[in-house]
């Protein structure tokens, strides 16, 4: 049976096991360590949740293609790649939400950015309340992922990149860092004309599969996929948009490769996966680059490459493409 | 298209257990930063002309080498692994977003 994710600004419920489920996630110890995923420093355990800042961290270091250069195209960003394996992501928390709430039935909430974004962008939005996410500081100071140095069971970052996406220990609070002006960050951010745009968004040719993405397949390449991740269009007075221009408005933690550190960051995905979900109810299940694309420049971008994810040879693009056995959202844009 | 991924494959590849164990098994990056300055060679081919361009980024701050390896892709944006959701025409904006982002890196300005 489905799920059904609901915005997390209208669905009080799946707040409160979002929530919830987050601080056990973050609480429960794996059974790995800080020198399993060679991360230097003292050998620290790895807790659940941070198995996803990791999980984030070492994909942006994986080069699509194998042996080619991560800076340019890595296995979850800078090409086709990247909503398939952020849904993958999705999932894997989801499944884990669940477990630890005992809840088969909980469904991610989403964030609607773009309903902020048409108000002006306020920072004291309701998801920026102490009843829901909390709100900014250097660390945030309220709300259910405040820290307390003197509270082991606080919300605590224990893991953060440095400036070439390198992990690194930690232990402190987290940060946020509303709406600051370029180039520390973006002061708005994307509004429902903007994901309508997006969705609307038809590069020339006659392929179909032209409006999911193009050669060569990057992060200049024309078509949806680029648009929602927000380096298209490239201009010299916006060079953010849609998720990238998230990342930047909200700063601190979203900053980094370790932005998962930040419990908005699978709010803020959720929402682009359901756009992403919105375009395919649209204009099909549509994906490129297919398998006839050469292996030596693109492997680990075509639509049966498998993702890097623990899903194996069967986590591929086309394998996720329909996922309407695991979830579905109440309302797509 | 059927669906391939069931909900059932799904739970267990989630496990906790099978997540790291998946991760550990990936190639890791060694984690740190090669010393040298930041290079990018772009190759492309033009009316018969093979063309190389090699930039080299050297950055200090307050007099101190910065090890950011910047790049820049083949329409001249700039971008590094730190700020993965930024993309600069001025290397000067990329220096100044790393401070903004990595206040704790640089130390106190003047």
């Amino acid at each position: 049976m489905p799920v059904v994710r609901k915005s997390i600004v209208t669905d009080q419920s799946s707040r409160d096991d979002y929530v919830h489920g987050v601080g056990l996630l973050k609480q429960e110890a794996s059974q790995f360590t800080t020198a399993d995923f060679n991360i230097p420093g003292p050998t620290a355990l790895v807790h659940t949740y941070d198995l996803f800042v990791i999980w984030h961290g070492l994909t942006m270091m994986t080069p699509v293609p194998p042996g080619g250069n991560p800076y340019a195209r890595n296995a979850a960003h800078r090409g086709p790649i990247f909503l398939p394996w952020h849904r993958v992501m999705l999932a894997v928390l989801e499944a884990n939400l669940q477990r630890v709430l005992g809840k088969a039935g909980f469904a991610l909430p989403y964030w609607d950015w773009s309903a902020d974004g048409d108000l002006g962008s306020p920072t004291g939005a309701p998801i920026w309340t102490s009843a829901y996410m909390g709100g900014q500081g250097t660390p945030i100071a309220d709300g259910p992922f405040a820290f307390d140095p003197a509270d082991p069971t606080s919300f605590t970052v224990r893991i953060e990149s440095d400036l070439n996406g390198m992990l690194a220990q930690t232990e402190r609070g987290l940060n946020r860092d509303f709406a600051r002006a370029w180039p520390a960050g973006w002061p708005t951010l994307p509004t429902s004309a903007d994901v309508k745009g997006a969705l609307a968004f038809a590069p020339s040719g006659g392929n179909p599969v032209d409006r999911y993405d193009t050669l060569a397949f990057d992060a200049s390449s024309k078509g949806f996929r680029n648009r929602l991740e927000g380096f298209i269009p490239q201009s010299p007075t916006q060079p953010v948009h849609l998720h990238n221009q998230v990342h930047l408005w909200v700063g601190g933690d979203m900053a980094p490769a370790t932005s998962p550190n930040d419990p908005v960051f699978f709010l803020h995905h959720c929402n682009v996966d359901r756009i992403w979900e919105g375009w395919m109810s649209r204009y099909g299940r549509l994906y490129a680059p297919d398998m006839t694309a050469p292996a030596a420049i693109y492997q680990g971008e075509r639509i049966d490459d498998p993702i890097v994810s623990p899903l194996g040879a069967g986590g591929t693009p086309r394998g996720v493409m329909d996922i309407s056995a695991i979830y579905a959202y109440d309302v797509l844009p | 298209m059927d669906p391939v991924i069931d909900p059932a494959e799904l739970t267990a590849a989630a496990a906790p257990d099978g997540l790291g164990r998946y991760l550990a098994g990936l190639p890791m990056p060694a984690m740190h930063h090669p010393h040298g300055p930041a290079k990018t060679v772009r190759t492309t081919e033009y009316e018969g002309h093979r063309i190389v361009v090699t930039t080299t980024y050297e950055v200090s701050v307050d007099g101190k080498q910065v090890k950011a390896d910047l790049r820049v892709d083949d329409n001249g944006a700039l971008y590094c692994h730190g700020l993965p959701n930024y993309q600069f025409a001025s290397a000067l904006d990329t220096v100044r977003a790393l401070i903004a982002n990595y206040p704790d890196r640089f130390g106190g300005g003047a």
